[in-house]
């Protein structure tokens, strides 16, 4: 019993000194912290764009902050009568073949490509008209930003005199870490096989 | 300061001086685009352009002091694996490529932080094709463009030496160049203003929506660059900067 004892105090000792040690060896000067933060995400990761976004709900964000979970990310445009409303029925399609419970496990992303009209308040709107739920993120950018990603998304779009944006329609999946692993284009696609690579990768 | 370092410092000076590239300024314009959608002239406002493309020794300034586009550390997501493969490192030129030719085997990522690290943007699809239909200087001959493009793609190397009107040097018979929305969407009249995006231009329906069905090197222009993406490295792809007035 006492042996018992002693071999569970210093296996809780190791285990402390083993925590100690992982947590210095983060914070030691040798290893400087931009070198960490290049070779964490994968070189394929669109999390390695660096910039912030702003949310509906007016938050900055960098889109590592979507790491963790995989995200079913596309580009729409609130005031997009005809392709965008059936993006984003596409992309509810998905959503609901999981339980309430599942649905915390990824995440929807959808960026506007409309730099302008697009205000985080705007998008704040747009949500609550399409009733998105609490793991649907929208965001603004700069119109530079939104080229960027629109580039490594492969969605090309072009904005037309009367302000609408003629565009591509791509339904896409990153892995926990930004990579993409899925994707789809079209409208009314993939609605069975995108929920079937989610749950490949969660 | 001793002279001898002095005189080094001077040469370098001149040296950075020479590698600087003039940028020539457009005149507002419009040029007709390759599209018949776009049949209508399309206006481009005044704005600079360099005068030649982005050498060799001008991106290895580049990459010298932005280490992440060097070769080893540059990131897939923004090039792909021939990223800048005609040079034998990050410092080193080889001799096949002479640090005054233009840099090629760099991504659309890799040209836009080359511009941007020097206060400037990559040109829009207007604007170059714009300023690249501009005919040598004291041509007349409208075809003289076409006829230039032709004999290039017929040699296929980088000899082309002609300055054109607007006296920006070799648009056509060097190196292909990246622009700012090289994906953009060819729409035709049909679809534009709608947001549905035309079926595959460059597949069958394609040359019917050529605004001029004989110009064959437009048309191979227009393809190569839709066919690329932004992490793409090719051997004769490279790139010049732009600004807004």
């Amino acid at each position: 019993m006492k042996l018992f004892i002693i071999t569970i105090f210093v296996g809780t000792l190791l285990m402390a000194c083993q925590q100690k040690e992982s947590a210095s060896c983060c914070s030691m000067p040798t290893q400087p912290k931009n070198e960490k933060e290049v070779t964490k995400l994968p070189e394929t990761s669109l999390y390695q764009l660096d910039d912030a976004w702003q949310t509906q709900k007016g938050k900055e964000l960098k889109l590592e902050e979507f790491a963790g979970k995989p995200t079913v990310i596309t580009m729409i445009f609130t005031h997009c009568e005809y392709a965008c409303p059936m993006m984003v029925s596409d992309l509810k399609a998905v959503e609901s073949q999981f339980s309430a419970e599942e649905r915390n496990k990824f995440q929807f992303v959808l960026v506007s490509f409309d730099h302008i009209r697009d205000t985080p308040e705007r998008l704040a709107t747009y949500a609550a008209a399409q009733k998105l739920g609490e793991n649907w993120t929208l965001l603004h950018g700069s119109a530079d930003q939104i080229k960027e990603l629109g580039v490594l998304l492969n969605i090309s779009f072009e904005q037309l005199e009367n302000l609408q944006f003629a565009h591509v329609n791509r339904k896409i999946l990153l892995d926990k870490t930004g990579s993409i692993v899925y994707s789809i284009e079209g409208l009314e696609t993939g609605r069975e096989e995108m929920a079937v690579e989610v749950r490949k990768v969660w | 300061m001793h002279a001898s370092t002095f005189l080094v410092a001077i040469f370098i000076t001149l040296q950075a001086f020479s590698q600087e590239n003039t940028m020539v300024l457009v005149p507002d314009g419009t040029y007709k685009p390759f599209i018949k959608g776009d049949s209508k002239q399309i206006s481009v406002a005044s704005f600079f352009i360099d005068e030649k493309q982005v050498s060799n020794a001008d991106f290895r300034k580049f990459v010298k002091e932005n280490p992440q586009w060097s070769k080893e550390n540059a990131r897939k997501l923004f090039v792909d694996s021939d990223y800048l493969s005609q040079w034998e490192s990050d410092s080193t030129v080889s001799k096949k490529s002479a640090s005054g030719a233009p840099v090629v085997n760099v991504s659309w990522f890799a040209a836009k932080a080359y511009c941007e690290w020097t206060d400037r943007r990559l040109p829009t699809l207007d604007e170059w094709e714009y300023v690249a239909a501009s005919l040598p200087y004291n041509s007349t001959d409208t075809n003289s463009i076409k006829k230039l493009i032709a004999d290039w793609y017929s040699r296929n190397d980088t000899k082309s030496n002609y300055k054109n009107a607007m006296g920006v040097w070799n648009m056509h018979g060097k190196v292909w160049e990246w622009v700012y929305d090289f994906d953009r969407i060819q729409s035709n009249s049909d679809s534009r203003n709608k947001e549905e995006v035309p079926a595959g231009f460059f597949c069958g329906s394609a040359s019917l929506n050529a605004s001029d069905a004989s110009d064959y090197t437009s048309f191979v222009r227009y393809a190569f660059r839709s066919s690329l993406k932004g992490n793409y490295t090719v051997r004769n792809l490279g790139f010049r900067c732009a600004k807004s007035k």
